[in-house]
């Protein structure tokens, strides 16, 4: 069986003449939370929609979980879903709905399975309430619900935060974290970049189509490249900074804060770090802190 | 779970949503009324009907009151509308607001069609029972002669012909719902067709010989006359014609499904 939990190569979609997705080349391994990061129209939601198999690619491959998602009926019991922009069906009622959905997943005991999904995302006091009577917060929850239903090993999340209040919010992303602990692969897409930091083990970043970077979130924030030092008085000599083992640039944002780069390949970053720190110590500088890397946000505004 | 147990879930679960929306409720009425107005305008205009077997579009039966055929075959060509009304977004009212994707995740496209298909089948066959159950009490009630074995049989005779018929158009329903894009779309097109075969149909008001007259055999409508015929071949035709228009209309639906976005 393969490793990767999703490869997607040179995959490109038009809409008309409009490209959504150019060419993106992507590989997902099992068991990790993986973010899909990008401002609006950079492609992420079509992409989610080829790898459920709801939009067919113009050019390009994607596998997932070792099958093709455009064969009828092969991601049954691989995926779980919750797609951005989908409604729940009018005329049902919560719990039955997803009872019926779990009969038809092929579940053992649906609502037993639709009773212990509702109860992870805090909701079951909605098992008896028609979808149309839902506010937004617990139609999404009831969505969320009905991705997680025989914890199957991939679960693709297309915005599940976006328009909950802090603490739902708060309760999805717990349930991301659990999913991580039992090594289910998660694909989540979000604008919120904090939230992902958080989450992700590793994301890509698309822009307008085009894939602009993707790595671990230790490669995408520069954790094991570069930090910055918040100083709060003394005179930072650069030079003799820069002729440290390791360090391969440094230069003053400002008055007040020393962005460092650094061989991370050959050095350790804890031992960068000291290094730089001890030095400044040494030449009395005094320091507020240090900060690993940038923030996701940071970097996704860089690219895009 | 294979293909069939997925259709057996979503039929199950697709009949009791419809049975419990109003729609087809509205729709039982309306078309309970139809039928009631069409009888009332039979029995009081009896030679219209006697014109409608004059011309050979009406079947003659000496054991069946003419009104009664008259309403049977007058509910027939209502049965199209009422096909459309109920099942028009069977398919495209879940690829509008998207909800179809949860669907597709956990079942074939082909299995949430056929088991759609099947839900407006069976809750369309069972109206069609009841309609065809009251036609032939009536004649039971008002014709001499009219025995328990010849009601057994025209009611055997009116819901098998309703059943032939109906699928096809259940079918050419369910192509057009996941042809569109919406639900509105979609009823816009399902009666846009169900106009074109009207007006194929009564290119048999031609002159028997313009080229054009022999497009009546591509309507649907086409056939109808034939399901309650006297003549055991021509029922047979008739029917032959109705299952390869529902296998022609559930193919191309099947196609369309399968190739289309969601």
């Amino acid at each position: 069986m393969s490793e990767l939990a999703i490869e997607i190569v040179e995959l490109t979609r038009r809409f008309g003449p409009k490209v959504a997705v150019d060419g993106v080349s992507l590989s997902i391994n099992r068991g990790e939370v993986y973010g899909l990061i990008g401002p609006n129209g950079a492609g992420k939601t079509t992409t989610f929609s080829m790898m459920c198999g709801y939009l067919r690619p113009t050019r390009g491959t994607v596998r997932v979980m070792g099958v093709n998602p455009f064969v009828d009926g092969a991601l049954k019991g691989k995926m779980g879903v919750l797609p951005q922009d989908a409604m729940l069906p009018g005329g049902w009622k919560v719990g039955p709905l997803l009872t019926y959905w779990a009969r038809l997943s092929g579940l053992d005991k649906p609502e037993q399975e639709a009773r212990g999904s509702l109860e992870r995302v805090g909701l079951m006091e909605a098992w008896g309430v028609e979808t149309h009577a839902l506010s937004h917060g617990m139609a999404k929850r009831a969505a969320l619900a009905q991705a997680l239903m025989g914890r199957p090993p991939l679960v693709l999340l297309d915005e599940p935060t976006a328009g909950l209040d802090p603490r739902i919010a708060n309760q999805v992303r717990q349930v991301i974290r659990d999913m991580r602990d039992q090594h289910t692969t998660v694909v989540v897409s979000s604008h919120n970049l904090q939230e992902l930091e958080q989450l992700c083990d590793a994301a890509a970043i698309l822009d307008r189509g085009k894939l602009a970077q993707a790595g671990t979130m230790a490669e995408l924030t520069g954790q094991s490249a570069e930090f910055r030092v918040q100083v709060a008085r003394g005179t930072v000599i650069v030079p003799e900074l820069e002729s440290l083992p390791g360090v391969t640039s440094a230069r003053m944002e400002g008055e007040t804060l020393l962005h460092v780069r650094f061989d991370g390949q050959a050095h350790k970053p804890e031992e960068v770090i000291s290094r730089v720190v001890g030095h400044l110590l040494q030449t009395g500088v005094l320091i507020l802190g240090v900060s690993r890397g940038r923030r996701l946000e940071e970097r996704v505004l860089q690219l895009t | 779970m294979n293909e069939l147990n997925e259709t057996a879930v979503i039929w199950g679960a697709e009949c009791r949503r419809t049975l419990r929306s109003a729609r087809v409720l509205a729709l039982l009425g309306l078309y309970c009324l139809f039928a009631l107005l069409v009888f009332v305008m039979a029995a009081a205009v009896r030679s219209f009907a006697q014109q409608l077997i004059q011309s050979g579009m009406l079947v003659s039966n000496e054991e069946m009151p003419v009104s009664v055929l008259g309403v049977f075959y007058l509910s027939l060509f209502f049965l199209p509308i009422y096909v459309a009304l109920m099942g028009f977004d069977q398919v495209s009212g879940e690829v509008g607001p998207r909800s179809i994707r949860y669907l597709t995740v956990r079942a074939r496209r082909s299995s949430v069609l056929l088991g759609k298909f099947l839900a407006q089948t069976t809750v369309l066959l069972g109206l069609v029972f009841l309609l065809d159950l009251g036609l032939c009490v009536y004649a039971w009630v008002t014709t001499p002669g009219f025995g328990i074995a010849a009601f057994g049989f025209n009611v055997l005779r009116f819901w098998m012909a309703s059943t032939v018929f109906s699928l096809a158009f259940l079918a050419l329903t369910s192509l057009c719902s996941s042809v569109t894009p919406s639900s509105a779309v979609s009823l816009i097109l399902n009666f846009s067709v169900l106009l074109v075969s009207f007006l194929l149909w009564t290119t048999a008001l031609l002159d028997p010989g313009h080229p054009l007259r022999y497009v009546r055999y591509l309507s649907p409508l086409r056939y109808s006359l034939k399901l309650i015929h006297l003549e055991p071949l021509a029922v047979a035709g008739g029917v032959a014609a109705y299952v390869v228009f529902t296998l022609l209309f559930l193919g191309g639906a099947f196609f369309v499904l399968r190739e289309r976005d969601l």
